[in-house]
C-alpha cells in the first residue's frame, strides 16, 4: 500500500516534469519558428542595391539655375 | 580494483529489476508510465528532429518571399535606371549648371572672382573680403573608408563693398541672382559722410554712398 502511493506520487511528479518539458520544447520550436519566419534573409548590401530609384529630374530648377548669372 | 563481475552484480540488483515488474502491472502505473513517456518522446523528436525541419520550411518560404519581392524591385529598378539614362543623355549638356551651381569642392577661389567681377559689373567698390576659413579641397574620406552620404557645406564670406545706393542694390540683387547657391546671412548698412557730386547736386537719397557689411554663406557638396 505504502508502495503503491510511493509510487502513485513519483508517477505524478514524472507526469508534471513531462508535461512541462512538453510545453516548454513546444513554446520553444514556436517561437524559433517565428524567429526565423520574420528574419529577412536579405543582405544589407543587396537591400541597398535595390533602393527605389526615381529617373525624374526637376528640369524647372535647371532653367531657373541656366537663367541665373555666373561669372 | 576488482574485475567487474556480471553474474555477481546481476544477482545483486535482480530484486530491484524483480520489484519493479509487479508495480508496472499495475494499471494506473501502466497508463501513467505511458503518458509519461509519450510526452517525453514527443518533446525529445520535437526537438532533435521536428524543430529543425520545421526551420528549414520557414526559412526556405521567407527566402522565397524575399528573393520574388527582390526580384520584382530589381526589375523596377533596372526600369528606372534604364529611363534615367535616356534623362541624363538629354540633360548631359546641363550638368555643368548644375556643377556651378553646387560644385564638389568648395571653390572659394572662384565664388571670390564671381564676387569681384559681380561687384565691378555693379560700379561698387569692393573695400574688405575675409574668409575665416578656407578649405581648400573638399574634406574627403580616408582611402579604404565607405564614403558617407553627400551633405551641403558651406564657407563663410565677410565683404564690405561702397557704393551709390542703385549700384548697391544691383549688387545685392546680382548675388541673389549668381548661379553659385550664396546665402545672405547678414547685411549691415552704414551711410557714409563723404557725398558724392552728384548728391552735392540733387540732395537726394539716390546721390547718397553707402557702405555694406555682407555675410555670406557660399554652399559647396561634401562627402
Amino acid at each position: 500500500m505504502k508502495l503503491t502511493l510511493r509510487s502513485e506520487n513519483a508517477d505524478r511528479d514524472l507526469l508534471l516534469i513531462s508535461v512541462f518539458t512538453f510545453f516548454t520544447v513546444t513554446l520553444w520550436i514556436f517561437f524559433e519558428v517565428l524567429k526565423t519566419a520574420k528574419t529577412t534573409t536579405v543582405s544589407p548590401t543587396t537591400a541597398q542595391i535595390v533602393t527605389p530609384l526615381s529617373p525624374n529630374v526637376d528640369m524647372n530648377t535647371i532653367q531657373t539655375l541656366e537663367a541665373k548669372k555666373a561669372y | 580494483m576488482a574485475a567487474f563481475n556480471y553474474k555477481q552484480e546481476y544477482q545483486r540488483y535482480k530484486k530491484y529489476y524483480l520489484n519493479l515488474v509487479p508495480l508496472l502491472q499495475q494499471p494506473v502505473s501502466r497508463a501513467y508510465t505511458t503518458i509519461i513517456f509519450s510526452f517525453l518522446a514527443i518533446s525529445l523528436f520535437g526537438w532533435y528532429a521536428i524543430r529543425p525541419t520545421m526551420q528549414t520550411i520557414f526559412e526556405l518560404k521567407r527566402e522565397i518571399a524575399d528573393k520574388t519581392d527582390l526580384n520584382q524591385k530589381m526589375e523596377e529598378k533596372i526600369s528606372a535606371l534604364i529611363e534615367a539614362q535616356a534623362v541624363y543623355q538629354d540633360i548631359e549638356t546641363k550638368i555643368p549648371v548644375v556643377t556651378d551651381a553646387l560644385p564638389t569642392t568648395p571653390d572659394a577661389i572662384r565664388a571670390l572672382g564671381q564676387i569681384q567681377s559681380l561687384a565691378r559689373e555693379s560700379n561698387v567698390q569692393l573695400t574688405s573680403i575675409s574668409v575665416p576659413i578656407v578649405p581648400l579641397v573638399a574634406v574627403s574620406t580616408a582611402s579604404g573608408q565607405k564614403a558617407g552620404p553627400t551633405k551641403v557645406s558651406d564657407v563663410a564670406f565677410t565683404l564690405a563693398v561702397t557704393g551709390m545706393y542703385p549700384d548697391i542694390k544691383n549688387f545685392l540683387e546680382g548675388i541673389v541672382d549668381l548661379r553659385r547657391v550664396t546665402q545672405i546671412e547678414s547685411m549691415t548698412f552704414l551711410l557714409q559722410r563723404e557725398l558724392s557730386p552728384e548728391a552735392t547736386q540733387s540732395a537726394t537719397p539716390t546721390g547718397t554712398k553707402l557702405q555694406v557689411d555682407l555675410k555670406l554663406n557660399i554652399y559647396y557638396l561634401s562627402t
